[in-house]
């Protein structure tokens, strides 16, 4: 039970970093990523890779750590001008075919069988890089959201012409916090493949992207310790889904698509009945003396 | 490798044969991508739930042949059926959220997504089921192809020229190019919207289960279908400006002609080497790229009107 309690720990601070680099693109600058699970899948196949090729652990890490932001820069280049809509679409869509490649070309990281990694031999090692992560990812997340920064990037969030009639470059902002995001993402990738211990293309879905979107809707945009609770109430439910098919009698698989059933739903109804999320994003509100 | 590909022995035989299997993978995929520009064009959001209807459509129809209808009425079934479902969405969904950002209704629409493809794979399992057709295989000017792949090809082309009829040569229709074109001028003239919007919603998922059952009679059932078809329809969309309903068909006849000939042509001997094909899982790297190279030419198309 305490070996579980530990790895459901480690899982959920893991998710909940991937919730704050959602927030940072979505819930601060309102860029609509879609393709969230990508440069998470870029982290962990960076130390899959390392390990066919028998680097030292390190080398997958920096790997990670660098190739994320850079596909992020790469990924947003195209969608430079345009909106939203196609924004959501290229990075679905880029997502996607990361995930297709490592399926179709076995010589990369195995195909459709994975890789097998060096796993963390010591769980309590894992729970603190984990906790260790997270809270670097909180204490940045907040630095920005508080910062001057984080003010530009709720202007161009409301309002982008706005934020350009100001004399900046809203494009330069969004390509800071992508590669910022970005490289958080790959960062809890990369631990994520330590973690588990086996990397495969069935862990990169589109709908993992959507976990990490309904624990930032279910959270609060905007609001990073609201997505970090939204990210461990929906990790709890995944992680006791074993437990609950055993409890109810019925197939897991089935309990597993109730369990994003129920996902669908808390997205659906946040949006109806409480989009502020259940921590809301505080209000600024300031006095032109700033008092 | 030659085997793997129909490739007739008389000469020319092999182009007529890439644009016959380009147009009836464009068939499956316009018919599906028109919901998706009409949806837009008046409420303006990518409807990502609009895959799933294309994906109900389809096991719909596997019901209704599973209690005895025959398969054109169980298609007819099958899109009353998903048209009810989208404007029972709407009307629960969607039509509460009419005043927020497009970007939250995208959102929402994948949270309605992710409920009805978990609902599907609950009710009907993971494990593919094909769906029995007679089919009878035709020679035609050095091209192979099915009844099958005919009967879809027609449909849809019969199901275009239905919808252009209604949009362009009824006052209906012109009432929904109103709409698209300009809401609140339309309703302050006297059109009713949110009746519009449903019937709308009603063509946009009939057509999406037409769609849907086409491509579970050419290939199988499967909850995971929508990520096969996701990628191709969007694409196509994309291709045609978003809201607009032709050029989606247009957009998914690009894409298909671009995909059956980069994967039909023998890159290997084109360099003097050996015979090399583009491995056809690449498919969707070509749709992407197609997204990719149409934003970078065009980003302004995303504003454009309805037909």
């Amino acid at each position: 039970m305490v070996d579980f309690a530990i790895y459901a720990l480690t899982i959920i601070a893991v998710w909940a970093v991937m919730a704050i680099s959602l927030n940072i693109q979505f819930g601060m600058t309102g860029l609509v990523n879609f393709g969230q699970i990508l440069p998470f899948a870029i982290g962990a196949y960076a130390v899959g890779i390392a390990t066919e090729l028998d680097a030292p652990w390190w080398a997958g890490a920096l790997a990670g750590l660098v190739a994320a932001p850079l596909a992020g820069l790469l990924v947003i280049l195209p969608a430079r001008r345009s909106s939203q809509d196609y924004w959501a679409l290229i990075t679905l869509g880029f997502g996607e075919l990361f995930r297709l490649t490592m399926l179709n070309v076995p010589s990369i990281a195995g195909g459709a069988d994975g890789v097998t990694v060096s796993r963390l031999g010591d769980r309590n090692l894992a729970l603190g890089l984990s906790l260790a992560l997270l809270l670097v990812a909180y204490l940045a997340a907040q630095r920005i959201g508080n910062g001057p920064l984080g003010r530009f990037l709720r202007v161009i969030r409301e309002d982008e012409v706005l934020a350009a009639t100001l004399g900046r470059n809203p494009m330069s902002y969004r390509s800071t916090v992508t590669a910022v995001s970005w490289m958080m993402a790959g960062a809890a990738g990369v631990l994520y493949a330590y973690v588990i211990g086996y990397i495969a293309p069935t862990s990169f879905l589109v709908t993992d992207t959507f976990i990490v979107w309904t624990a930032v809707i279910l959270g609060g945009p905007g609001r990073n310790i609201g997505v970090v609770i939204g990210a461990a109430i929906l990790i709890l439910m995944s992680v006791s889904t074993r437990f609950l098919a055993d409890w109810s009698g019925l197939p897991s698989d089935l309990v597993a698509n109730l369990r994003l059933a129920l996902f669908g739903l808390v997205l659906v109804l946040m949006f109806l009945f409480r989009p502020e999320g259940l921590f809301p994003e505080t209000r600024r509100i300031r006095d032109v003396d700033g008092r | 490798m030659f085997a793997m590909r129909p490739s007739p022995s008389q000469p020319g035989g092999r182009v007529i044969q890439v644009l016959v299997n380009s147009i009836i993978y464009a068939s499956e995929i316009a018919i599906i991508a028109v919901g998706i520009s009409l949806s837009y064009s008046i409420l303006r959001f990518a409807n990502f739930a609009h895959i799933q209807y294309a994906v109900v459509g389809g096991y719909a129809t596997y019901v209704g042949v599973r209690l005895g209808l025959p398969i054109v009425a169980a298609v007819a079934a099958s899109a009353a059926f998903v048209g009810s479902l989208a404007i029972l969405i709407d009307v629960l969904v969607f039509s509460r959220l009419r005043a927020i950002a497009p970007e939250g209704k995208m959102i929402v629409s994948w949270g309605v997504a992710l409920f009805v493809r978990a609902i599907v794979a609950s009710v009907f399992g993971g494990s593919a089921i094909i769906l029995e057709t007679t089919t009878v295989p035709i020679r035609f000017g050095g091209a192979i192809f099915t009844s099958l792949d005919l009967i879809v090809v027609l449909s849809t082309v019969g199901f275009m020229v239905l919808l252009h009829v209604f949009l362009y040569r009824t006052r209906t229709g012109s009432a929904l190019r109103a709409l698209a074109s300009n809401y609140d001028l339309a309703v302050t003239r006297g059109i009713p919207g949110e009746r519009m919007i449903r019937l709308m919603w009603f063509i946009s998922g009939a057509y999406a289960a037409i769609g849907g059952s086409l491509i579970a009679l050419e290939t199988r059932l499967q909850p995971n279908m929508d990520l096969i078809i996701l990628l191709p329809v969007f694409a196509a969309v994309t291709i045609g400006g978003l809201s607009n309903v032709f050029g989606a068909v247009l957009g998914a006849l690009v894409l298909s002609l671009a995909q059956n000939v980069l994967i039909a042509v023998d890159f290997g001997s084109l360099v003097g080497a050996d015979p090399w094909f583009v491995p056809s899982q690449y498919r969707d790297y070509i749709a992407v790229l197609a997204m990719v190279v149409v934003l970078l030419l065009r980003p302004a198309s995303a504003r454009r009107a309805v037909a």
